[in-house]
């Protein structure tokens, strides 16, 4: 047997990398899921599956007899973050990868993310691309494949991330420090505890998106069984976690995300307070304080359950400026949003002028600007500026109110153009897919290639351009970026749209070629750069073979 | 922008299901390996995509033509019956059991599975080709003109087709009607020798009747 515990010291193999496999319930699947990870490439691991109260499963486990697995049979159903949070005060490597007991790595995985990390990124954090397989699970429990696709190929976007998670755990790796600054997974969610992480990552590192297809997960096309999806179907319990998601906030210095800190401006307390700064807490998903500036009484009367909330006392004749002189004087954001009581608070009512304020370059700048908040008016204004320049508006025109005294420092306020908003790129896919729905094919593959030559995403938005085009007819322009995904990275999609068009040219050699490519996909024979892959045979009763 | 937390929970959760992949690339290949002429791998094609689309008629019909190929007419009426069973309107199912019936002599049966086959697909070669044949095995035409007109007239240019009305045309004794084609088949295929021979033979009979009148 080959001494894997002298190769997890030995750093000439590369640095240890830790695989966190949380299982509960699927010992049919689980044994693939390890198997994939014993298949890999890169040999330096530390593999920990961690049973979270679950059907035993030690009989897979020590069915592989490698010493690079540690086992933590716990007993007690205590949920995902508590496993991974276990799995992670054992873990030694120098990266963390994850994955879910009923999915697969192919054998390059680790050794793709390894190889960027150490040797082509500044990132902190990398992720590939994977092929969602959709199934059929047959009666004795096999998955029957009927389909492999890579619904989202999506470049790294830390606006996008922080709305939402674009980077599935299964795909990603990082460096083991970075959990000192994130913290550990979140106890109290149940779901989106893979988001949580991520989001709060993004605070600390930019994300490098591998295009290569490194491992697959699953997806009954009946009910599924992923806890997560049982769970996402309680309204309240999914937006509970959502908003503790999004109002996480890591302890600082945090270096890749600048704070903004909200100045919410009311005369007295209020039903109207209560249900503004309810509407922020909804509504925002940037990273945020909200500082409220009340005579004491009222503070403390205000009895709300909102994180992030700090009160500030002022004097109750204070006006408008002083109170947001005093909350200022407070802030610890880079940016400082104003808001009065009252103000209209929707979706991305805030996000899209600090957007525009974070990112316009400085070359389109009238000199120093701040942005007013979409809704603004005389009576409600509402602006987001940055704090240096707020304050040296107010320094040097205490007297004036807060709107003039920008004016006066030669802060111009704006509206944001459409061209500086975010999600750009996700305006126009919704306008593609809505085309498709539409049944308007064309339109939507000239939308797609568009995007693809304007808003990175290439290979996803020139597969669904080549899919598109294929619909409306364009068989040859289809065929042509079909082409060009499959020389870079092939893709059942891309495989079969190439073919077909190979059959009607009557090129049936070169059509059965790549249809047989997209076969071997399918099937988990994956060709590979680096390792040749073995499908891994699933097993009843963990060493008898079902198919 | 309106992504919305519903709507991405939604896409998250659902996503754009595609059932079809795995059976198309296996359908797709069994197809070509059929037309390369290799039917052992194509019916391994066709084996597994019938088991990924149950309700298809697609890997079925492929498995009856492989089974005509083998002359295992049996299996291939089986096969093409089970194809029918899954749409009753699948065209190429009603084609292979007129190929069986052709291959086993039974005209009849041949000239009705053609016909039927050209009822929900006017455009199916094989078909046209086949009730041509079978017709003149029968010598009945009527239909059979009908159809290629109606072929002719989607696919103006097809040669062999227009040869094989020209050909009906004579038979039927229309023969400036046969003539006609027979010139446009020539002035589209000039080296086109059965078209030649059959125009002189069309030529003759129209000097007769002149001559006759």
């Amino acid at each position: 047997m080959r001494d894997t515990r002298h190769e997890m010291r030995d750093t000439r193999l590369g640095p240890v990398i830790s695989v966190l496999i949380p299982t509960f319930n699927r010992p049919r699947y689980l044994y693939g899921a390890l198997a994939s990870v014993l298949h890999q490439s890169y040999r330096n691991l530390q593999i920990i599956v961690i049973n979270d109260g679950g059907e035993d499963v030690s009989d897979v486990v020590n069915s592989f007899s490698d010493p690079r697995i540690i086992f933590i049979n716990r007993k007690e159903n205590r949920g995902k973050a508590f496993s991974l949070n276990q799995a992670l005060s054992r873990a030694e490597g120098k990266y963390i990868t994850y994955l879910d007991d009923d999915d697969l790595y192919y054998p390059n995985h680790i050794e793709t993310l390894v190889n960027v990390l150490e040797n082509q990124t500044d990132c902190q954090v990398a992720y590939s691309d994977l092929y969602k397989a959709y199934c059929r699970v047959t009666p004795d429990g096999n998955r029957q494949i009927l389909s492999k696709v890579v619904e989202i190929s999506r470049d790294f976007d830390r606006f996008l991330m922080l709305h939402f998670n674009q980077a599935l755990h299964v795909c990603l790796m990082h460096r083991r420090d970075l959990i000192e600054k994130t913290g550990l997974y979140n106890e109290d969610l149940n779901i989106l505890i893979d988001w949580d992480m991520t989001r709060r990552l993004a605070f600390f590192s930019d994300f490098h998106h591998v295009y290569e297809i490194t491992g697959e997960f699953y997806s009954p096309i009946s009910e599924s069984d992923r806890i997560s999806v049982q769970k996402r179907k309680d309204k309240h319990e999914y937006f509970r976690n959502v908003l503790a998601i999004r109002t996480a906030r890591p302890a600082k210095p945090w270096t890749k995300i600048e704070d903004m800190s909200i100045i919410f401006v009311a005369d007295q307390l209020n039903q109207q307070v209560g249900k503004t700064i309810g509407s922020i807490w909804w509504h925002t998903f940037y990273p945020y304080k909200v500082y409220i500036p009340l005579p004491q009484a009222d503070l403390n009367m205000l009895n709300t359950v909102m994180p992030n909330i700090i009160k500030v006392p002022v004097n109750s004749l204070a006006s408008g400026a002083e109170r947001v002189d005093t909350a200022l004087a407070r802030c610890d954001g880079e940016y400082i949003t104003i808001v009065p009581n009252g103000f209209p608070v929707e979706k991305m009512w805030v996000e899209n002028p600090l957007y525009a304020l974070i990112n316009t370059p400085a070359s389109n700048k009238q000199g120093r600007e701040g942005f007013e908040l979409e809704g603004s008016t005389d009576t409600l204004w509402a602006a987001v500026v940055k704090k240096d320049d707020l304050r040296y508006a107010r320094r040097s025109f205490p007297n004036l109110p807060v709107r003039q005294s920008l004016k006066a420092a030669g802060i111009a306020l704006r509206q944001p153009d459409a061209e500086e908003l975010p999600f750009q790129f996700d305006n126009l896919l919704q306008e593609a897919q809505f085309a498709e729905k539409d049944g308007n094919w064309a339109q939507a593959a000239q939308v797609f290639e568009y995007i693809a030559d304007h808003y990175k995403n290439e290979l996803w938005m020139k597969t669904e351009a080549a899919k598109a085009f294929f619909k409306a007819g364009a068989h040859t322009r289809a065929a042509e970026l079909s082409c060009e995904v499959n020389q870079q990275r092939p893709t059942v999609d891309t495989l079969l749209l190439e073919a077909k068009v190979k059959r009607e040219k009557k090129d049936f050699n070169s059509a059965i070629e790549l249809l047989r490519s997209a076969e071997q996909i399918l099937e988990g024979h994956v060709l590979q750069k680096t390792a040749k892959w073995e499908p891994v045979e699933e097993k009843n009763h963990y060493g008898h073979n079902t198919r | 922008m309106d992504i919305t937390q519903d709507n991405l929970t939604q896409d998250n959760i659902v996503g754009v299901f595609n059932s079809t992949q795995h059976y198309e690339v296996l359908q797709e290949l069994g197809d070509c390996y059929t037309t390369v002429g290799d039917f052992a791998q194509a019916q391994g094609c066709y084996e597994k995509a019938a088991s990924l689309g149950p309700d298809e008629p697609g890997p079925y019909v492929g498995l009856g033509v492989v089974a005509l190929q083998k002359d295992l007419l049996d299996d291939a009426e089986v096969a093409f019956r089970v194809a029918c069973r899954l749409d009753v309107n699948c065209a190429r199912a009603y084609a292979g059991l007129a190929m069986v019936a052709q291959q086993r002599a039974d005209y009849k049966q041949a000239f009705e599975m053609y016909l039927k086959c050209l009822e929900l697909d006017t455009d199916n070669l094989t078909a046209l080709l086949g009730l041509f044949q079978t017709s003149c095995q029968m010598g009945s035409f009527a239909k059979v003109i009908h159809y290629l007109e109606v072929y002719l007239s989607m696919h103006p240019g097809d040669t062999s087709v227009m040869f094989s009305l020209a050909a009906l045309y004579m038979k039927d004794g229309r023969f400036e009607q046969s003539r006609k084609i027979l010139l446009d088949v020539l002035t589209l295929d000039p080296a086109n020798k059965d078209a030649a021979n059959l125009l002189e033979e069309v030529e003759h009979n129209l000097t007769q009747i002149k001559q006759g009148t």
